[in-house]
């Protein structure tokens, strides 16, 4: 379907030698990072690894202290979530996602409204609600999510339907990038599934996807990379189809180093 | 089956009505001259300004917050209408200005401690309660303010439909009412208050500056209060520094009793309307019967405790 992607993807987001301290906790420690054209790639990593940091640097929820991040090959400086998100960058949150009183077609327009045409759009700031209702189904039915109304508030759905509405609503407006902080973790299998398959269809449509993640069978089941981060460095990139999932874990908690590994499980 | 619940209005919207039904159907069969035009239109009198004051506090439960300052904002919105008429001979849409710019500003004062401070509203406008109720007496040397002019008075006429004499103030307030419904619901800014009172993390995380929308809704909540400030004027006829006392949990009462939920988020303005006729019926019926005052007070609090046991419930049904 999608061509796989390869070492000769362009590099989408690219960080060098990203470093954040908190006081005395240094969380990042000249971290690297690459995302390229079409792939998911997985960010895995024990509590305090740095994963956090490194994706909120991301999407412009932290500052670095040193480093530089380029978007499409041209520095980019994020100083809040607003210019990453203006910068095409998407952020899929766990749990926090949606306002649940309120539709699913006004949720994915949230803080980007529709308005109506002339001076009632303008000065008024009167919103489009038969326009945002369209948008919205045809969004949804070009990612196959099946929800049948818009009209519906979103408390009424499922875990997973939820998080398939927060997932399209990143996929509908980002232009590069969608970062997805742990999507599957609150959810049942036949949910995790459901938002799983969601995420592929993303990637599929030509976005590339950063997932963090801690659930490895997921990772593995998704990924094209798996990017490993270990105190506040990139330990390593592997290749999900070359590499156990013990393996993995292994370089994940120091219990193995790179070297140790197969030179076919890294990833280019 | 799903889609026909969809399209009915949930419970908490159409309750409201249906109590203010029960409840004028009961005092029709107590009294004759409850279900007369021109006791309708009285009842419409008695509410206008505790209707007004509840449209701005509607905008504040809505972002989860509450206001307890405002019927004191109210009456110094009145004071300081009617002195700067009486003491410098300011013109009325002058002084009628200057009296919403002291209300609003005090809106403006309890929105920046909840948002820059950060304190919760509760605490905040309990403090504003006190400090505004001392201002109003200080200013007006605890003295009703008597020498009003004409334009201060004006929206206490009346006009006549047939038989019933109809306040120019009660049609203010059922306009504020139309308009902020149509605010709330077809404007972004009025999505933004339901969004921030719903989940305000989520709100926050698609760039929607919630600090913004809290500031604004206690700004314009205070614009309310000082509309109903000119409306009490009107009403009485004078600046009371004692305005305010009734109304202020009236208010709260009123919308409550409407349906909107105290947790935030959940509501619609016209649900105050009719909270506000609820009390409103009440205290009139109870009257019309004869019953102490003392009763009607015993009653309202024994409805809003219903209120709030209904919304608690209907919320936990839907998690």
């Amino acid at each position: 379907m999608s061509t796989a992607p390869n070492a000769q993807s362009p590099l989408v987001i690219q960080a060098k030698g990203l470093v954040k301290r908190y006081g005395q906790v240094t969380a990042l420690d000249g971290a690297d990072f690459e995302l390229r054209a079409g792939e998911i790639l997985a960010v895995i990593g024990d509590n305090g690894a740095g994963k956090s940091s490194l994706i909120k640097c991301l999407a412009g929820a932290t500052i670095p202290d040193e480093g530089e991040i380029y978007l499409d090959g041209a520095r980019a400086q994020f100083r809040s979530p607003i210019d990453a998100r203006r910068a095409g960058i998407e952020t899929v949150y766990q749990d926090l996602a949606v306002a649940p009183a309120m539709t699913i077609a006004e949720n994915l327009f949230l803080g980007r409204e529709i308005r109506r045409p002339g001076v009632l759009g303008s000065v008024f700031q009167m919103i489009d609600k038969k326009k945002m209702l369209e948008e919205s189904i045809a969004r949804m039915n070009d990612l196959k999510v099946g929800i049948r109304s818009m009209t519906q508030a979103v408390e009424t759905l499922s875990g997973g339907q939820r998080q398939c509405v927060a997932v399209a609503r990143a996929a509908a407006f980002a232009q590069h990038v969608v970062i997805m902080d742990e999507p599957t973790a609150a959810l049942g299998v036949k949910e995790g599934n459901m938002v799983l398959e969601l995420i592929r269809r993303v990637r599929d449509k030509g976005l590339p996807v950063i997932l963090i993640s801690h659930n490895m069978p997921h990772v593995f089941e998704i990924a094209d990379r798996i990017h490993i981060a270990r105190l506040g460095k990139r330990a390593a990139v592997v290749d999900p189809k070359n590499i156990s999932m013990s393996d993995t874990v292994a370089v994940m908690t120091g219990a193995k180093s790179v070297d140790d590994l197969p030179p076919e499980a890294l990833a280019h | 089956m799903n889609s026909l619940k969809a399209k009915l209005p949930p419970m908490g919207t159409l309750g409201p009505f249906i109590a203010l039904i029960f409840a004028c159907l009961f005092f029709a069969t107590q009294n004759e001259r409850f279900l007369t035009l021109q006791n309708f239109s009285l009842i419409l009198q008695q509410v206008m300004v505790v209707g007004t004051i509840a449209i701005g506090q509607t905008l504040i439960i809505l972002t989860a917050g509450i206001d307890l300052s405002c019927g004191m904002i109210m009456a110094l919105g009145s004071i300081v209408m009617t002195k700067m008429g009486a003491d410098f001979g300011l013109s009325a849409p002058v002084a009628i200005t200057l009296g919403i710019a002291a209300t609003a500003g005090f809106g403006l004062i309890n929105g920046l401690l909840v948002t820059k401070a950060k304190l919760p509203p509760f605490i905040v406008t309990l403090g504003t309660l006190n400090i505004a109720f001392a201002i109003t007496q200080l200013y007006s040397g605890s003295q009703t303010v008597t020498e009003v002019s004409d334009g201060l008075t004006w929206l206490g006429n009346s006009f006549r439909i047939g038989e019933t004499n109809i306040l120019y103030g009660v049609v203010l307030m059922l306009a504020l009412y139309l308009i902020t419904w149509l605010f709330l619901r077809e404007t972004a800014p009025g999505r933004h208050i339901y969004a921030v009172g719903n989940s305000p993390e989520a709100t926050r995380l698609t760039g929607i500056s919630t600090d913004k929308v809290l500031l604004g809704v206690y700004v314009l909540a205070g614009v309310f209060y000082g509309l109903a400030s000119l409306l009490s004027v009107a009403r009485i006829g004078a600046g009371d520094p004692n305005a305010g006392q009734t109304e202020n949990l009236d208010a709260i009462t009123a919308v409550v009793l409407g349906g909107t939920s105290l947790f935030g988020g959940r509501g619609i303005i016209l649900g105050t309307l009719v909270g506000a006729l609820i009390v409103g019926v009440f205290r009139n019926g109870l009257t019309l019967m004869g019953v102490s005052s003392v009763y009607q007070i015993l009653v309202t609090g024994i409805l809003v405790i219903l209120a709030v046991m209904t919304d608690q419930m209907s919320r936990k049904g839907v998690r």
